[in-house]
């Protein structure tokens, strides 16, 4: 496998806002001049990738989710002209830029939507999944539970009903139609001509229906994503699709195809799973969803997430264990939304520095490319009296100035309100501080990425569960031809002691990576180590 | 603080590596193969059902068995919850075995269980024999709810009997501690049993562990305690039990003298505590409590009254040192009665035991020789109760067993009196 092609396995990926993340022209949201200011920013942080939400023309009824044209730029972000020079300038600093391609839906001012509406004879009337009656498709279930009662909704104007598996004013396109699939194709290369390194699918489950089905990874939507992998690859080779399905391992796994459909999918089962294991103080959960993930090709790779943009997605758990994740993570009711909980990572670790540190070292460690949520890296907090998930989309909170210093517009001219409250306020929680000194949060997620970086190690080596008798310590090895690396992890909130065995790395001496200390040499013996709360290590395992 | 040499130093590794737990279960075994498997189970089920948010470990102290019983308990797993109509546990479920030396029995195995529910911080802990077919999920709950949740101590189990079944308990050492103790309390040995970590704790800090106890006078014991030392009990409504291995008759000799010689010596430990105590009340009853039909429990009265007629002669030596005149009178006089006219009446019933209880405060006699002495002359009482309830219902059954718990409250100034007399007996 050409490393070139696969560079996405050794990725650290940033997850932004452009409207969130820096105003340079004070109006009161992002834009692309404002980001490209702050690329270097994200170069000291380390990361190496940038995965933009979506930034095309839109009502923003869903926060650009509702795409009314893919190929143009929404006017409050800049012009593509400004697209052009951020991905020059974010490639000089070797910054990858993965950018949204929403396949399933547009908005419903999309000209394609607003042609086919117009009357049942247009010739786009076929563009979108259209029925006389609501009886289609009873097996699909309603996706925003809390906003939406039925999957087709009435449009007035052509007197029928149209499929939507998301908002109602997101009217699904129909992959039956082969305009329609190389009208999608001609978008990803329009991105991918201009230089675009990869784009995550939204929804990609859902893209094509058949009666009597959940709707819901169909053969036929995977011979979809098949045919726009295989036209990227003879255009476009190194590009990187990553899909978004929010399904059970299994079902996940049918994204990579055999390695012929997208390279890289979210794992969305393991990220709640990461948020029981600390609450519980027990690694089960994790270790649980690691041993029913399926073997995946080897050009592929896990996507990795702590949060995004969406809420807290509980989706992919039981109903026991939903319950006992609303109950522990969303105490205040108003910080549920949907199936799942719109919060940020700090709020959810409720401020604890040490919980926040464990998360994303299990984060950057386990097998899989880590996706960070911009603005975690400094422990942003949220605000759940916003509606919908923009509780988690505010500015990014750069100082303890004005407007955080991500704008110079009046306050009430902001997209959203910045963060003010007095524990994640952005007087107490911004970059400049946290460039300050040494042992901020910022300080130890640069150093964490880069002992990440140092090695291929995490993001492409083969993983070993152990097993100690402490169920509250999560320990295993990454391994990578003759490197490797044990990840040992107390998930409890009282120091730990847990006794290893390493006897088959006997004659190895374990190095701590972020410091380099030497500790006792790996023997017959259990190896006994003791840590703090929530305190892990990182060892390299060196044979002198 | 426990005394760690309870418990051996592997057990310590392994509760060191569990952790803070809220909830311990133990199962004692000695060569329990056929049933341990199905208990631990059931257990584990249980935990699954009615805790899944809470830390649970599941405790195996085994007195040394040679049948492999550790071993199955250790592998005993479920492999499908779903099917158990439980959900897949969210916690690590931690099932440990504790085997310790010497004799086998209930005191070392409890110690260590307190010993590990101490060292682990439970906030409950609950005992199951490892060799009970009626075990359910469900006791799981009924056993540790009350504790966990509704803050109670001590849960005692109630249960739905069989005709005549556990008439030793319910005629003579339930009545016995209400009269004594001034709570009503049905099964104070029955096997099942869940208590609070304090009351554990508590239990671990008192000097009986290194005297020699009978074993059901621990359990006794453990109530007893509760009660002087003002913890909260209750009891917990489980359903049916249905004895796995015993039969009736087997080795009844050895009951009577294990669960009375319990009494006896709890009432020897707490005479200042039960000698001011008036009247009795019945504790709080969790659970719904249902009925099932159950087949009545045959016992051959012919052979039981043969037994009370040829011992109470052949004992009149020692039981003059134990009885007074006159119950000894009356006592060879029930032994004469014959037939369907055979009768124990209920006073010489509770006069019986009051001046066992009293001669063996006094150790008239050596205390051993006291106790064998005694089952002949339940036997006697049984099959006067037999004789008498042939036809009663089960509603009857209680109303009798009521009117005697009555008799020995009524008694306990007769009581006071035989245990404060200097000498007794009727020489």
């Amino acid at each position: 496998m050409a490393e070139e092609t696969s560079w996405y396995k050794d990725a650290v990926i940033y997850e932004l806002s452009v409207r969130g993340f820096y105003d340079a022209d004070g109006d009161g949201g992002g834009e692309f001049r404002g980001l490209t200011l702050k690329l270097d920013y994200l170069a000291e942080l380390g990361v190496n990738a940038l995965w933009l939400l979506p930034f095309y023309p839109s009502p923003l009824r869903d926060d650009g989710y509702d795409i009314s044209d893919y190929t143009n730029i929404h006017p409050a972000y800049g012009t593509l002209d400004d697209f052009k020079m951020f991905l020059d300038e974010a490639h000089r600093r070797g910054l990858r830029v993965i950018t949204e391609l929403v396949l399933n839906h547009t908005s419903e001012q999309h000209p394609w939507f607003l042609e086919a509406r117009s009357s049942r004879q247009n010739p786009r009337r076929d563009w979108y999944v259209w029925s006389d009656t609501t009886d289609r498709y009873k097996r699909a279930r309603i996706i925003f539970s809390d906003t939406e009662l039925s999957n087709w909704a009435w449009d007035p104007v052509s007197e029928s009903y149209y499929w939507h598996r998301f908002f109602s004013h997101q009217p699904d396109l129909n992959y039956d139609n082969p305009a329609v699939r190389e009208a999608m194709w001609e978008v990803m290369r329009f991105w991918l001509e201009m230089g675009v390194d990869g784009m995550r699918l939204d929804a990609v489950p859902y893209l094509v229906e058949r009666e009597s089905t959940s709707c819901e990874n169909l053969p036929e939507t995977h011979d979809v994503l098949k045919s726009l992998r295989a036209r990227a690859d003879r255009s476009f080779p190194g590009k990187l699709l990553l899909a978004e399905a929010n399904q059970w391992p299994r079902d996940v796994a049918a994204y990579f195809g055999a390695g012929d459909e997208c390279q890289m999918a979210f794992h969305f089962p393991l990220m709640p799973r990461m948020f029981m294991a600390v609450r519980l103080e027990d690694r089960k959960p994790i270790v649980e969803i690691l041993q029913s993930t399926p073997a995946i090709p080897d050009s592929c790779q896990w996507g990795l997430f702590l949060r995004n943009h969406d809420e807290l997605t509980l989706e992919m758990v039981t109903d026991e264990e939903r319950d006992y994740l609303r109950d522990e993570f969303a105490r205040e009711r108003r910080a549920l939304l949907n199936l799942g909980i719109r919060r940020r990572l700090a709020p959810l670790m409720e401020g604890d520095r040490r919980r926040i540190e464990l998360m994303n070292g299990l984060l950057l460690s386990l097998p899989g490319t880590p996706i960070l949520y911009y603005g975690d890296e400094i422990g942003m907090g949220d605000n759940i009296y916003l509606g919908d998930r923009n509780g988690v989309r505010t500015p990014m909170q750069w100082n303890g100035g004005w407007n955080a210093g991500f704008s110079a517009a009046d306050p009430e001219r902001l997209y959203a309100p910045v963060i003010s409250n007095p524990v994640y306020g952005y007087q107490a929680i911004n970059v400049d501080s946290q460039r300050r000194y040494s042992h901020s949060l910022l300080s130890w997620m640069k150093q964490a990425i880069r002992i990440r970086q140092s090695t291929r190690v995490f993001g492409r080596g083969s993983m070993e569960v152990l097993d100690p008798l402490n169920h509250r310590v999560f320990a295993f090895l990454r391994e990578l031809g003759e490197e490797k690396i044990l990840v040992v992890s107390n998930l409890a909130s009282q120091a730990q002691a847990a006794e290893l065995d390493l006897r088959r790395w006997k004659g190895s001496v374990p190095i701590e990576m972020s410091g380099g200390s030497l500790f006792p040499p790996i023997t017959e013996r259990p190896y006994l180590l003791t840590l703090g709360p929530y305190q892990f290590y990182w060892f390299n395992l060196r044979r002198l | 603080m426990a005394e760690t040499t309870a418990v051996s130093e592997e057990f310590l590794r392994q509760l060191a590596a569990v952790g803070e737990v809220d909830i311990v279960v133990g199962v004692p075994t000695f060569n329990n193969r056929e049933t341990i498997e199905r208990v631990a189970s059931a257990i584990q089920v249980g935990l699954t059902k009615y805790f899944h948010r809470d830390r649970c470990v599941l405790i195996n102290p085994d007195g040394g068995s040679t049948d492999g019983t550790p071993e199955l308990f250790k592998s005993a797993s479920v492999s499908d919850f779903g099917m158990l109509l439980t959900a897949n546990p969210l916690r690590t479920f931690h099932r440990l075995t504790a085997p310790y030396h010497g004799i086998p029995g209930k005191e070392t195995a409890l110690r260590s269980l307190f010993t590990a529910a101490d060292l682990l911080r439970a906030k409950a802990c609950a005992i199951f024999p490892p060799d009970s077919p009626s075990l359910t999920p469900e006791w799981v709950e009924g056993i540790l709810r009350p504790v966990y949740r509704e803050g109670y101590d001590y849960v005692s189990p109630v249960y739905q009997r069989r005709k005549f079944d556990g008439l030793l308990v319910r005629a003579l050492v339930s009545p016995a501690i209400a009269a004594l103790y001034g709570a009503r309390i049905r099964e104070p040995v029955g096997g099942e049993l869940g208590l609070s970590g304090r009351l554990a704790a508590h239990f671990l800090r008192q000097d009986v562990w290194e005297r020699e106890m009978p074993t059901f006078g621990l359990e006794i014991w453990m109530v007893a305690t509760a009660i002087v030392d003002s913890f909260r009990l209750c009891e917990s409504f489980l359903g049916p039990k249905i004895q796995a291995t015993k039969q009736f008759g087997q080795d009844l000799g050895g009951t009577v003298r294990q669960v009375v010689g319990g009494l006896f010596q709890c009432m020897d430990m707490h005479a200042g505590y039960w000698k001011a105590r008036e009247g009795s009340q019945p504790l709080p009853l969790f659970g719904f409590q249902y009925a099932v039909a159950l087949e009545p429990l045959r016992l051959s009265r012919r052979g039981i009254l043969d037994a009370f007629r040829s011992h109470v002669e052949q004992l009149v030596p020692i039981l003059e040192s134990i009885l007074t005149p006159q119950t000894l009178v009356e006592l060879r006089q029930v032994a004469q009665l014959a037939g369907n006219d055979f009768r124990y009446p209920d006073e010489l019933w509770v006069k019986t035991i009051y001046e066992f209880a009293a001669g063996y405060h006094r150790s008239a006699i050596s205390r051993d020789h006291m106790l064998q002495a005694l089952p002949p002359l339940y036997r006697g009482w049984l099959g006067s109760f037999i004789l008498e309830n042939q036809k009663a219902d089960l509603g009857k059954i209680e109303e009798r067993l009521e009117t005697i718990a009555h008799e020995f409250e009524r008694l306990k100034p007769y009581l006071t009196d035989r245990w404060d007399t200097e000498t007794g007996g009727a020489r």
